[in-house]
């Protein structure tokens, strides 16, 4: 094969063409090839060499031919070379093997090599022949694509995350809207029940006084006066309540919070509503949990809550029943609408919480109902009995606590519980705060 | 016995005329201002044992007047009570009637009740002398 793949100078092994034309045909047909085309001995030496070889390695045909092959291979890839030749000795070929190589100016390239055993006429394996196709912008192609695969996929992981934020952040912005209008909301209530209040309770002081001076001034009057003085004072006394309600709503906007014992603060709300339970043949049940950790209330405006919601329990039981109190440590585990995992989440996962429960055995609320029951003059106590503004009052001093209530028909029906949730402090840092 | 004196100054006319009323029927001798400013000139006239001032008045607060008042040295043992119609019950319920060390009557309230303050404050008993 001399001269036959490139124009060699050096002697064609044995097997080579025996005709001049042949190996003229050969040679051209070698050298169209678009692929490096190389021929090696058997002991590696390099006997063949076409054009496309000297364009991919960069080395002319005289540079290379008698060289070992291994000239063409880098360092890391030299221990390729042992496993080949016995392949190729036994009469095996090599389809499609990928690799590296080195050109003349120490360029590192991509192959992709297939060699073949050429043998004499006897069939005896002598030499080898390798085609060989640089890969490198194929290989580069497709390392891009793969990155570029690896950055869509990272870039749609980014966009599924932005769009979950987003959504996020909008249930955020729609809650803050609608807590910015419940505030206004509260806020006006505030001026027009501090308005109200002053224009209101002149008139009723009048009447007050009138009555008291008419029930004065009759010296005997007869049942009918008696019963339209009572009658009156009643609804001044009606009226007052009211637009007191209104003012303590109005007022539920700031604390003076102090480290309380959660069990004890109900306890001293049980000993207010006492007299409504025995009147009401209610009994009161307490499941207080020994050595809850302490919570900053503000004393009074808490009493105000859990006596208001003992209230309305009392009030759901017209004939009796059992009112259950109970208090306890809880390590808040999922995440709900109070819940979660941001600093700016009312409680987080993992919090500890002092969790209280009033319960009461009546008739439960009904859904339209529940759904209303934190608004500002909702009842739903006949006239007279209730102002609808003691569950708006109790929800805007728990918030104000940063805590949470809810109010909820018990599983299985047969009453109501309110829980209220606080948040605890723990025992070093009620130490450490006095 | 002299009559005890009582000073109630309050925009309100209703509201002078009827406690005015009630508390003469009781005994009381009263006097009744319904511009806070000229409750010092009036009081000076009067000379009052007890005087009941509106917190909140059109040109003047209950305050300034109760500090004019007392500037006066004829008056500073005077006891002066407010009656407010801005007091909630929360307020009274954990508080009392004794506010940043001010007594306070809420409004509406009853001839029972501003008897029994009046009484509370000059330390006697006030028995009906009519």
């Amino acid at each position: 094969m001399s001269g036959s793949i490139t124009k060699s100078k050096v002697e064609p092994p044995r097997s080579d063409l025996s005709t001049a034309e042949t190996r003229s045909r050969l040679d051209a047909i070698l050298d169209l090839s678009r692929d490096g085309i190389l021929a090696i001995n058997m002991d590696g030496t390099i006997i063949g060499w076409n054009k496309s070889a000297e364009r991919i390695y960069g080395y002319p045909a005289s540079e290379v031919l008698g060289k070992p092959l291994s000239l063409l291979v880098p360092p890391d890839r030299l221990h390729e070379l042992p496993a080949l030749y016995p392949a190729i000795a036994r009469g095996g070929t090599i389809d499609e093997f990928e690799t590296v190589r080195v050109r003349s100016d120490g360029t590192r390239i991509d192959v992709r090599l297939s060699i073949a055993p050429i043998r004499d006429e006897r069939g005896r394996v002598t030499a080898a022949l390798a085609v060989m196709r640089e890969i490198t912008a194929i290989r580069k192609a497709l390392k891009d694509a793969e990155e570029n695969s690896v950055k869509l996929s990272d870039r749609e992981r980014m966009l599924r995350r932005a769009l979950v934020a987003l959504r996020q952040s909008h249930e955020e912005a729609k809650t803050a809207q609608l807590q910015l209008v419940q505030a206004a909301k509260l806020e006006s209530i505030g001026r027009l029940a501090a308005g109200v209040a002053h224009e209101v309770k002149n008139p009723l002081a009048v009447i007050m006084f009138a009555i008291d001076y008419l029930t004065d001034a009759i010296p005997s009057p007869d049942e009918n006066t008696v019963t339209a003085l009572t009658d009156a004072r009643e609804a001044v006394v009606r009226a007052d309540s009211v637009i007191r309600g209104l003012l303590d709503f109005s007022t539920a906007t700031e604390l003076s919070p102090t480290l309380q014992d959660v069990n004890a603060v109900l306890g001293r709300s049980l000993q207010l509503v006492r007299h409504a339970l025995t009147k009401a043949h209610v009994l009161a049940v307490e499941e207080f949990e020994d050595d809850l950790p302490q919570a900053m209330l503000d004393q009074n405006k808490m009493e105000q809550v859990f006596v208001n919601l003992m209230i309305n329990a009392i009030d759901a039981m017209p004939s009796g029943g059992t009112l259950v109190l109970r208090a306890r440590r809880e390590r808040l585990t999922e995440v709900d609408q109070e819940v979660g995992v941001r600093k700016t989440d009312r409680f987080q996962v993992g919090q500890s919480v002092i969790v209280v429960e009033i319960e009461d055995t009546g008739t439960g609320i009904d859904e339209a109902a529940r759904a209303r029951l934190f608004d500002p003059f909702f009842t739903t106590k006949p006239p007279g009995k209730g102002t609808g503004l003691g569950l708006a009052v109790c929800k805007s001093i728990v918030a104000l606590h940063g805590g949470t209530i809810r109010i909820k028909n018990k599983e299985g029906g047969g009453g109501t519980r309110a829980t209220v949730v606080l948040r605890s402090i723990r025992s070093k840092e009620a130490k450490s705060d006095g | 016995m002299d009559k005890i004196r009582v000073l109630l100054v309050d925009d309100e006319p209703s509201f002078t005329r009827m406690l005015k009323l009630s508390l003469e029927r009781r005994g009381f001798k009263v006097m009744v201002e319904n511009n806070g400013a000229y409750a010092l000139t009036i009081a000076r006239d009067f000379l009052p044992d007890f005087i009941f001032l509106d917190v909140i008045m059109p040109d003047v607060d209950g305050g300034e007047v109760a500090a004019t008042i007392r500037s006066d040295p004829k008056f500073k043992d005077v006891p002066i009570v407010f009656l407010t119609a801005g007091v909630s019950k929360e307020t009274t319920r954990v508080k009392g009637d004794v506010i940043g060390g001010q007594t306070y009557l809420a409004k509406p309230t009853t001839v029972d009740d501003v008897i029994r303050c009046i009484e509370k404050k000059l330390g006697k008993s006030t028995s009906p002398t009519s």
